[in-house]
């Protein structure tokens, strides 16, 4: 009982601080980064949002021998649409792994391109590669120890967005944890495992941003 | 006084640099707790601004997320940050599993000295997994949802762009989830996405953070008091 309290009391809590500070436009606001920054992405704001370009989530963690790295981008989208590849979109993994956090040793960029009806991505700039990474996309690509690949996934956030968003709208406690306004949604992503003796420098902790940016000016 | 911390880099000076907003009312902008005046029961609305509640975050920000971090660290510069020498998993890294959400919420707002930061995970606020397992091998991502037949068509010659970085234009960026969504007022996103580390570590974006934590603070505190958490702000 005493849970359940604290859970209610949470959520109503969350909600109404969630309200002041996030939910001043649009829809926006996932705690992750879709549909942000709104003013280009999000299509409640923005009459040519820029999904392509949209960086939902990036994620990064690691094994005794690899490194692992995933920016998913252009969602959460229903599951029956397609794949988003974009060559006007040039997407950046921004890597530092000396003492200064703002320096970026590594940036591996990585682009979309056709050949007819096929669909290819390009990786460069990987570390432990010897030169840029390329072929069709939905495709595991490997280069040495190094495996990259471009496709639709399931979106792998999890949150209960849609609690926050009817909180917002009635007043009311809206909030369920068995709720994920995620499910059965899905991104573009890419996905990289790098060995770890590519990229450590000593004890220096390895830092990793992403970024997208799109050829000739945001649309 | 703030720009003669730019050149310092790293958790000390970033710590620095919050208690002098926290102090000194945060240099160019003001850090007077948002305003969260209105109701709630209009999707139009903000919420109230307790009554009497004014409270100070630097308390939040210096504290200890994860040994050797502060909150001021993990949000300052927006990266994700791996440590090869501890556990993998957030804030060291960032797992697909990880509740993101409901740590960073504890992190921003509970006394870590009284709660873990698991606090909010445990009960849980959130839903606590995907809807799909994840794979234990490359590429570790569940396959989409839906039907999605592999294309037969094959290239060998794609028309990747091989204009320079310098041809493109920035539109988003993201490290450290919830950073740019939640601490970020809509103001400044556009200005904050096309930052970087160094716009962060320069402290760029501190002020603004500083204004919209304590605004949240002072807007979650009677019912994190209520539910039984000791917060990690304090009266000013």
């Amino acid at each position: 009982m005493l849970r359940f309290s604290r859970k209610m009391l949470l959520g109503g809590a969350l909600a109404m601080a969630l309200t002041a500070g996030v939910v001043t436009v649009g829809r926006q606001a996932s705690a992750a980064d879709h549909l942000d920054p709104p003013a280009r992405t999000d299509p409640d704001v923005d009459t040519t949002p820029d999904k392509a370009a949209d960086i939902a989530d990036i994620y990064t963690w690691f094994t005794p021998t690899d490194l692992i790295i995933a920016m998913t981008f252009a969602g959460p989208q229903a599951a029956s649409m397609p794949p988003t590849y974009d060559r006007d979109v040039l997407y950046t993994l921004n890597i530092s792994n000396d003492a200064d956090p703002t320096t970026v040793e590594f940036p591996i960029n990585v682009r979309f391109g056709q050949d007819g009806a096929a669909t290819g991505v390009q990786f460069t700039g990987i570390p432990g590669t010897t030169g840029p990474i390329v072929g069709p996309v939905e495709s595991d690509l490997h280069q040495g120890n190094v495996i990259a690949r471009a496709g639709l996934f399931d979106d792998p956030f999890f949150f209960d967005l849609q609690g926050f968003r009817a909180t917002r709208s009635s007043g009311r406690l809206m909030f369920d944890h068995t709720r994920n306004f995620f499910n059965g949604q899905n991104d573009t992503a890419i996905v990289l495992q790098i060995p770890r003796s590519a990229i450590e420098n000593g004890s220096n902790p390895i830092r990793i941003w992403g970024s997208t940016a799109r050829f000739g000016g945001q649309i | 006084m703030v720009r003669a911390l730019h050149k310092l880099a790293g958790g000390t000076a970033a710590i620095a640099s919050l208690l002098l907003l926290a102090s000194c009312g945060g240099g160019d902008t003001p850090t007077s707790p948002a305003p969260v005046s209105g109701n709630t029961q209009t999707s139009s609305s903000t919420p109230p601004n307790p009554l009497g509640n004014n409270l100070n975050v630097t308390r939040c920000l210096t504290q200890q997320a994860v040994p050797g971090r502060t909150v001021a660290d993990l949000v300052v510069p927006d990266e994700l940050k791996v440590d090869f020498s501890q556990p993998p998993g957030f804030p060291n890294g960032r797992l697909l599993s990880d509740p993101v959400v409901d740590l960073t919420l504890a992190a921003l707002f509970l006394d870590l000295t009284k709660h873990p930061i698991t606090a909010l995970t445990a009960l849980p606020l959130n839903p606590s997994a995907n809807d799909l397992p994840f794979r234990s091998t490359f590429p570790y991502l569940a396959a989409a949802q839906g039907a999605h037949p592999a294309s037969t068509a094959t290239g060998t010659n794609y028309n990747f762009r091989t204009d320079p970085v310098s041809a493109y234009v920035r539109v988003d960026r993201m490290g450290m989830p919830a950073v740019a969504t939640v601490l970020i007022t809509s103001a400044h996103k556009s200005e904050y996405n096309d930052a970087g580390p160094i716009d962060d570590t320069n402290f760029k974006f501190l002020s603004v953070i500083n204004e919209d934590l304590t605004g949240f603070a002072n807007a979650l505190s009677n019912d994190l008091k209520s539910a039984g958490f000791s917060l990690c702000a304090t009266p000013n």
